[in-house]
């Protein structure tokens, strides 16, 4: 199996205090998308950047395409793209200005260069706007310049930090159609960060999750929600939580599988729904928990999530996450 | 071989660098205008007032003359001090992460975005030495002088936006570095020897004056566009040579700072 991406108990602390990665690992297969899914602040961008040499991790082994990040950073460099999650665009300048700075930064030979930024404005169709100013680019239309100026030099492997973040559906479905059509003309593989676990779900081929900086689970998006199996019910109760002795009894019930309750839902996996569902509201009212809705799904990657990191994808976030989505929110 | 080809990205990113500010100036030259009202308003009224005074001793060389090399190099410093600043900051976050990722040396990306500055300072010497000429001053009529002059205030221009990739380094919050633009400029620019001769200021700012970089940056410009006297120059370029090295080291390990 070729790798793309092979960390070993890769360990980052921050300032000697927060400990943004600890002990990760992780192999991406070569040619492959790979979402690496977990909420904010779970260190998915310290992983990210240490991949792309940015800094080096406290401890631990990193290869991209066989290259050590820490004593092979510029051969790694030479095979990468990457796009962060802020805005990496120049916005004072033109659309095509941009690509002739990043080309020129490459070393790209000025022969094919002009050809090879058309090409590159056509594919992720921006012929329109090529001459405009980036500043009048839609959130949209910047992130997939910003994929263009990535791809210009035809990487091995391609590095986004949150692709989608602050872009509504219909610009979101537009930047993962330009990624899926350049991996399939240059087999290049995409390595992503997001905390959207319908986009790792619907375009990636393998996911990482990740939570409090360690990988916790990887699978296809199949083999995680089978994982999980059965059927999802999810009781909504009157008060936060229930006794633990009502939690044990529902546990202990053999056509449960597994119990989790967070934020007053008690969540239940089973095989079979049909049976369990009125059976745990009886057993719930006559423990005197009041329910107030039920709710019967399929598993999806949140429920992955909750029964691996023992935490819903979307809750939490810190202020200083509000503040860079919206602030992408604004530009666009 | 390797290192030699990384040595060839390194230059071409610094030109590549350049080549950026000169094309986002196409599109938008206002900063070029407005960065040139200040210096004007010296040169125009400040010169010719305090002038009048004949109060400070300029060696028989009219005080708006004397000035104006001093003004030219204040305000290279605004435009260098602010450009490192806001390239540090908010707008290029994302952009120097990126640039990070490429081929060429972060040192070579923290000389190159320095070095834009001088482009804008360039810029500016544009417009306010027209200016100069035009209410008077007497400028050495020597292009090769007046070339170097703007050679000078390009590359010393460099160290200045270095020293604001410093201090930006060193800031944690950007509402505590508004003022500090102003807050280096101004101190920088009376420690010096702009305004008046060192030799009239109270000894221990004749003491600062000798250890600021703006002094012998002002110096070789006065005495290529004003005085033709070069006996102090080959000094004011080894001095500001030494100066911009220092700063773009400094401010290449403290450009780490930035991007963690």
């Amino acid at each position: 199996m070729d790798l793309a991406v092979d960390v070993e108990n890769v360990v980052k602390i921050y300032e000697g205090k927060t400990k943004a990665l600890d002990g990760v690992n992780l192999q991406v297969e070569s040619g492959k998308v790979f979402a690496l899914l977990g909420p904010n602040g779970s260190g998915k961008t310290t992983l990210i950047r240490i991949l792309t040499t940015q800094f080096k991790p406290n401890s631990g082994r990193a290869l991209v395409m066989g290259h050590d990040v820490t004593t092979e950073s510029e051969k790694v460099r030479r095979l990468v793209g990457y796009v962060p999650q802020e805005m990496s665009v120049w916005t004072d300048i033109t659309g095509y200005e941009n690509l002739l700075i990043y080309a020129k930064i490459y070393g790209v030979p000025s022969e094919t260069r002009k050809k090879l930024i058309l090409e590159a404005i056509d594919s992720i169709g921006l012929s329109d706007v090529g001459n405009t100013l980036v500043k009048s680019y839609s959130g949209g239309m910047i992130r997939r310049l910003e994929i263009a100026c990535a791809l210009l030099v035809r990487p091995k492997i391609l590095f986004l930090d949150e692709p989608t973040i602050g872009l509504d559906p219909v610009a979101r479905k537009v930047v993962w159609e330009k990624l899926t059509s350049f991996k399939k003309e240059f087999g290049t593989t995409v390595f992503f960060n997001t905390h959207y676990m319908d986009e790792a779900d619907l375009y990636s081929d393998q996911i990482g999750i990740i939570s409090r900086g360690k990988i916790i689970k990887t699978g296809t998006p199949e083999e995680l929600k089978r994982s999980v199996g059965g059927d999802v019910i999810t009781f909504e109760i009157e008060g936060d939580t229930v006794d633990d002795h009502v939690f044990d009894i529902i546990r202990r019930l053999e056509l449960v599988r597994e119990v989790t309750i967070h934020n007053s839902e008690l969540i239940v996996v089973t095989d079979d729904s049909e049976t369990a569902m009125p059976l745990v509201v009886r057993l719930l009212e006559g423990e005197g928990v009041t329910v107030e809705k039920v709710s019967m799904n399929k598993p999806n990657l949140d429920d992955v999530f909750l029964k691996y990191a023992g935490t819903r994808l979307e809750s939490g976030g810190s202020i200083k996450d509000v503040r860079q989505t919206r602030g992408r929110i604004r530009r666009g | 071989m390797s290192s030699l080809s990384n040595l060839r990205i390194s230059v071409n990113n610094l030109f590549v660098m350049i080549e950026l500010e000169l094309r986002r100036l196409r599109h938008d030259r206002t900063e070029i205008y407005t960065r040139a009202v200040q210096p004007v308003l010296w040169i125009v009224i400040f010169g010719p007032v305090i002038g009048n005074l004949r109060a400070i001793p300029t060696a028989g060389i009219p005080y708006t003359d004397y000035i104006t090399p001093g003004i030219l190099v204040q305000s290279m410093t605004f435009v260098s001090i602010f450009f490192g600043l806001t390239m540090v900051w908010e707008r290029e976050q994302g952009i120097l992460k990126k640039l990070l990722v490429t081929p060429a040396s972060r040192y070579s990306t923290v000389i190159g975005r320095s070095m834009s500055s001088g482009v804008r300072s360039f810029f500016q010497v544009l417009i306010i030495v027209p200016i100069a000429l035009l209410i008077g001053v007497r400028i050495v009529p020597n292009p090769l002088y007046f070339l170097t002059a703007t050679a000078i205030i390009f590359f010393a221009s460099g160290g200045f936006a270095a020293i604001s990739i410093l201090i930006a380094s060193l800031m944690k919050s950007r509402e505590r570095f508004m003022g500090i633009g102003q807050a280096i400029i101004m101190p920088l620019f009376f420690a010096s020897n702009a305004l008046y001769p060192v030799e009239i200021m109270p000894p221990v700012l004749q003491q600062l004056a000798t250890v600021n970089p703006l002094s012998y940056v002002v110096d070789a410009v006065r005495s290529l566009m004003i005085t033709g006297d070069l006996s102090n120059l080959l000094t004011d370029v080894i001095v500001i040579a030494i100066f911009d090295v220092v700063m773009f080291i400094i401010a290449s390990i403290s450009f780490k700072r930035i991007i963690e």
